[in-house]
């Protein structure tokens, strides 16, 4: 191998970050258009809930991966550059696709609001996927990998809706499935292609926390667990935006406390983990999207929120066991957003069936194969485009860090003097 | 504590499951129309009016329903007070910042969902209820006095013994509230009295009765550093942030939660100005001290609470502030000592300066404002009743609680292990900069590549 020195980006994150903001300004101009903007009517109510969308984004999910001790900075930023990028990208392919799929109609005008809140909301998963590989890629890598990434989901939440005809919300829910199972593959594949023993000591030397980045990823949890009820009811109307509302509020406090029992009786002093309380306690809030509109009792919210909370910690032990390559992974999007969000949708699609009085068999076997299909194609596109998104992300052009160099930020990153812990 | 703690937190989530299955149903139209039915029998005076809102039962629906998307903000914002603001608040011990963040997510998950059962039971008198967005306010209401009384206690206690007194606490503080707002039918709209005086009280008598004559010479671990004053800090100014939420949160719509608002904005402002020059003032040599920046700061919105929404002039609550800030300095730079050496109660956190006095002063500002006619849903009297069952009530119930916690079965920390992380939380190998920060002030370089 080369030098071990970090590699340094200075001319291809500027060239391509650059190209790809002014290619958005040209795409904008020629697709979207150049009439100023009309404002809607009841345009606080969409505001209030991208205002909430943004928030979780950039706080939530930028903190909650910053846990590590020397990759504390990283996090945060990079997080933000790919909320950025991430919503940019995604209101133009939006617009594309529609574009394109209902050519024959005439033209809708731009909703700027809904198209940011659509597009916030598409972001997640990016997020969602970066925290499995936040540490091991640089900036140029994630850019690539936000584009592939929001192009795969765009093209889902079409086939999902055109051809499964399931609802935007739902379609929504399944992205955090996609996006914990496109991240978790795209990290395999970026750790398959090293050798065993430098990257497991890369990895166990500077996957340490301290007290105060912990407390920093415990500021991310805390608002991803006080704004996910406007997550799971951003695209609800009505009466369903309420029981949303409740419910996820009452699965998430479910959670928590179930996720603080179990990781006490996991340790053998019965001392509670902080990583699993980063994690499983917003398992509730995950389990409960897909099925939060059809829930009519809170009680079920709260089955369903103690079973997330249980599922987490067994996922965040098992690893220790099962000794899986898969799930070796420190950010445990697998059993805080995966596994949570197979339980929701099981969840959707046994209300889904209970909530039809008398079903036909022919009926059932129709939803069977439509709740099930649009899941399942959503996890096999993810695990697909994950393994394209290793593959791609391993040429030797983006320049990638080595692997002594993974989980820190001095590669990246101009440091105050004193900083004496690198 | 493997597994009392676990079975004990598991068990209570399984009563809670059970008890919302019995007790708690979602507003659908048909309980909503039965409201509406019964309120036309009410109005037998006007035939007419009972036709016309026999024909406008349908109008009903889209009022009721704005309902939640305008209080739906309100109550994201008390929710961030109580995880963000309260959590990071007491975060500010070098050794405890795990267990006041990580204790106050945990007490408050489970102090929600109880507070929704037992506000529930009492208002519909033991029968189903419907749950709508002020029960969720509610909620986040009654984990509030829970989170001020841990305030009290932090550090020195078991996860498990919190659990007990958030069961207990919540339990009396929905009697309390009821009597305060049903039978004395007193205006406490943010809750000086009902949430602040009675949080504070209540945990100062379970302090009080969980007294270690082993921490009265202080404790190593008891004070902070550099970074968890700062994050103490995150705490503060989500609290000052969203307080106009908090105390406007349960007001009347349109006049009564404007005024709330407007209210509590001016005396938070108020009170920093005075916290400030307060805190400089009693210090030997005019120094800043964090702890009174991180606390007296917010005791303008603890103040006005009571007569936030009275029609009281601008002035008025900005004075209320400006007191409010120096009663609060003032207690932390005198009080606290006293009543740890005199009264032998440990207030960690301060709550007596924070909650406590301030809340009293608001409820005594009520008493006034109501004696100028600034409010006519109250009187003086009904006040003056509402505050002393709010201190009578925390105090009787912290001390029943304090004997229960005081029992030897709840796996209590010795006081060595007081104001420590390790004993409940797996905690990181390494610590913070600052052992490091002054061996490398001669330094300049950053570590050498590998």
């Amino acid at each position: 191998m080369g030098s071990k020195y970090p590699r340094s980006l200075r001319c291809c994150l500027p060239l391509w970050a650059f190209g790809l903001q002014v290619t958005f300004i040209l795409l904008f101009y020629f697709l979207i258009g150049q009439d100023p903007i009309q404002a809607d009517h009841k345009f606080m109510a969409i505001y209030q809930v991208i205002q909430d969308l943004t928030l979780v984004a950039a706080l939530g999910f930028g903190f909650l991966s910053s846990s590590f001790r020397r990759h504390g900075w990283s996090s945060v930023a990079f997080s933000f550059f790919m909320l950025a990028l991430g919503v940019q990208g995604t209101i133009l392919l939006d617009y594309f696709l529609n574009w394109v799929l209902d050519w024959n109609m005439i033209k809708n005008p731009f909703s700027p609001f809904l198209s940011i809140q659509r597009a916030t909301i598409s972001t997640l998963p990016l997020l969602i996927s970066a925290g499995a590989v936040l540490g091991k890629v640089n900036l140029v890598q994630l850019a690539v990998m936000v584009l592939v990434e929001a192009m795969t989901f765009g093209a889902i939440r079409v086939a999902d809706k055109k051809v499964f005809r399931i609802e935007d919300h739902i379609i929504m829910m399944y992205g955090h499935v996609f996006g914990a199972y496109f991240g978790l593959t795209v990290a395999w594949w970026l750790s398959k292609s090293l050798p065993r023993r430098r990257h497991e000591n890369a990895q166990t030397e500077k996957v340490q926390m301290t007290t105060s980045s912990s407390l920093f990823a415990m500021l991310g949890t805390l608002f991803l667990w006080i704004f996910w009820p406007s997550i799971n009811s951003a695209l609800l109307e009505g009466t369903k935006k309420k029981n949303a509302v409740f419910n996820t509020y009452y699965a998430l406090a479910v959670s928590t406390v179930t996720a603080t029992s179990m990781s006490a009786l996991s340790h053998p002093k019965g001392k509670i983990n902080m990583v699993h309380i980063h994690n499983a306690v917003l398992a509730g809030g995950v389990a409960v999207g897909a099925p939060s509109c059809l829930i009519s009792s809170p009680w079920i919210a709260m089955v369903l929120g103690l079973t997330a909370g249980l599922i987490s910690i067994w996922g965040a032990k098992c690893p220790q066991v099962c000794l899986s390559d898969l799930l070796l992974n420190p950010s445990g999007i697998h059993y805080t957003f995966g596994l949570p969000g197979l339980l929701g949708a099981l969840t959707y699609y046994c209300l889904h069936i209970i909530a039809e009085s008398r079903p036909s068999n022919l009926w059932i076997v129709t939803q069977t194969i439509t709740d099930v299909g649009a899941l399942s194609f959503a996890m096999a596109m993810g695990m697909v485009t994950g393994l394209l998104t290793g593959c791609l992300l391993s040429v030797k052009v983006w320049r990638a860090p080595h692997a002594v160099k993974y989980f820190d930020d001095q590669a990246f990153w101009e440091f105050p003097h004193l900083a004496v812990e690198f | 504590m493997r597994f009392k703690f676990s079975l004990i937190a598991l068990s209570l989530e399984v009563v809670m499951i059970v008890s919302f299955a019995l007790f708690v149903e979602y507003e659908t139209s048909q309980n909503g129309s039965q409201k509406s039915a019964s309120q036309q029998n009410a109005s037998q005076q006007n035939a007419a009016a009972q036709q016309n809102a026999s024909q406008q039962g349908n109008a009903s629906s889209p009022a009721k329903e704005d309902q939640f998307f305008q209080l739906y903000p309100l109550f994201q914002h008390v929710h961030v007070m109580i995880f963000v603001g309260f959590g990071f608040l007491m975060t500010f011990l070098k050794k405890y910042g795990f267990s006041g963040v990580g204790f106050n997510l945990f007490l408050a998950a489970l102090g929600l969902q109880w507070g929704t059962i037992v506000q529930g039971l009492l208002h519909s008198h033991g029968l189903k209820f419907p749950f709508r967005i002020k029960n969720m306010i509610n909620a986040d209401f009654s984990t509030a006095t829970v989170l001020i009384s841990f305030g009290a206690v932090l550090g020195k206690t078991s996860p498990i013994q919190m659990i007990i007194m958030t069961i207990l606490e919540i339990a009396v503080f929905a009697g309390n509230e009821h009597l305060v707002t049903e039978i004395f039918k007193a205006s406490d709209t943010g809750a000086s009295m009902t949430i602040h005086a009675f949080g504070a009280y209540f945990g100062l008598a379970v302090a009080g009765v969980l007294y270690r004559s082993g921490l009265k010479h202080g404790h190593p671990n008891e004070e902070s550093v550099y970074h968890s004053d700062l994050f103490a800090m995150i705490g503060t100014l989500f609290l000052w942030m969203f307080w106009p939420s908090f105390n406007s949160a349960i007001a009347q719509p349109e006049n009564n939660q404007y005024r709330a608002i407007v209210n509590t904005y001016m005396s938070l402002a108020a009170c920093v100005i005075t916290a400030y020059a307060l805190s400089s003032l009693v210090e030997r040599r005019g120094r800043l001290d964090m702890v009174h920046i991180q606390n007296a700061t917010l005791a303008g919105g603890v103040a006005v609470g009571t007569c936030a929404d009275m029609e009281i002039p601008l002035y008025f609550a900005m004075t209320i502030g400006s007191i409010a800030g120096i009663i609060s300095v003032l207690g932390y730079k005198f009080l606290s000592p006293l009543l740890a050496h005199k009264l032998m109660i440990h207030d960690t956190c301060g709550v007596h300066n924070l909650h406590g006095l301030p809340g009293v002063f608001g409820g005594l500002a009520s008493i006034v404002a109501i004696s100028w006619g600034k409010s006519t849903v109250s009187t003086m009297a009904m006040q003056a009743t509402a505050l002393g069952s709010s201190i009578g009530s925390a105090i009787v119930g912290g001390l029943v609680t304090g004997l229960i916690l005081k029992l030897p079965v709840w796996n209590q920390p010795p006081d060595e292990y007081c104001f420590d992380d390790s004993v409940s939380w797996k905690v990181p190998k390494y610590r913070e900069l600052d052992n490091y920060f002054f061996q490398h002030v001669t330094h300049n370089h950053v570590e050498h590549e590998v």
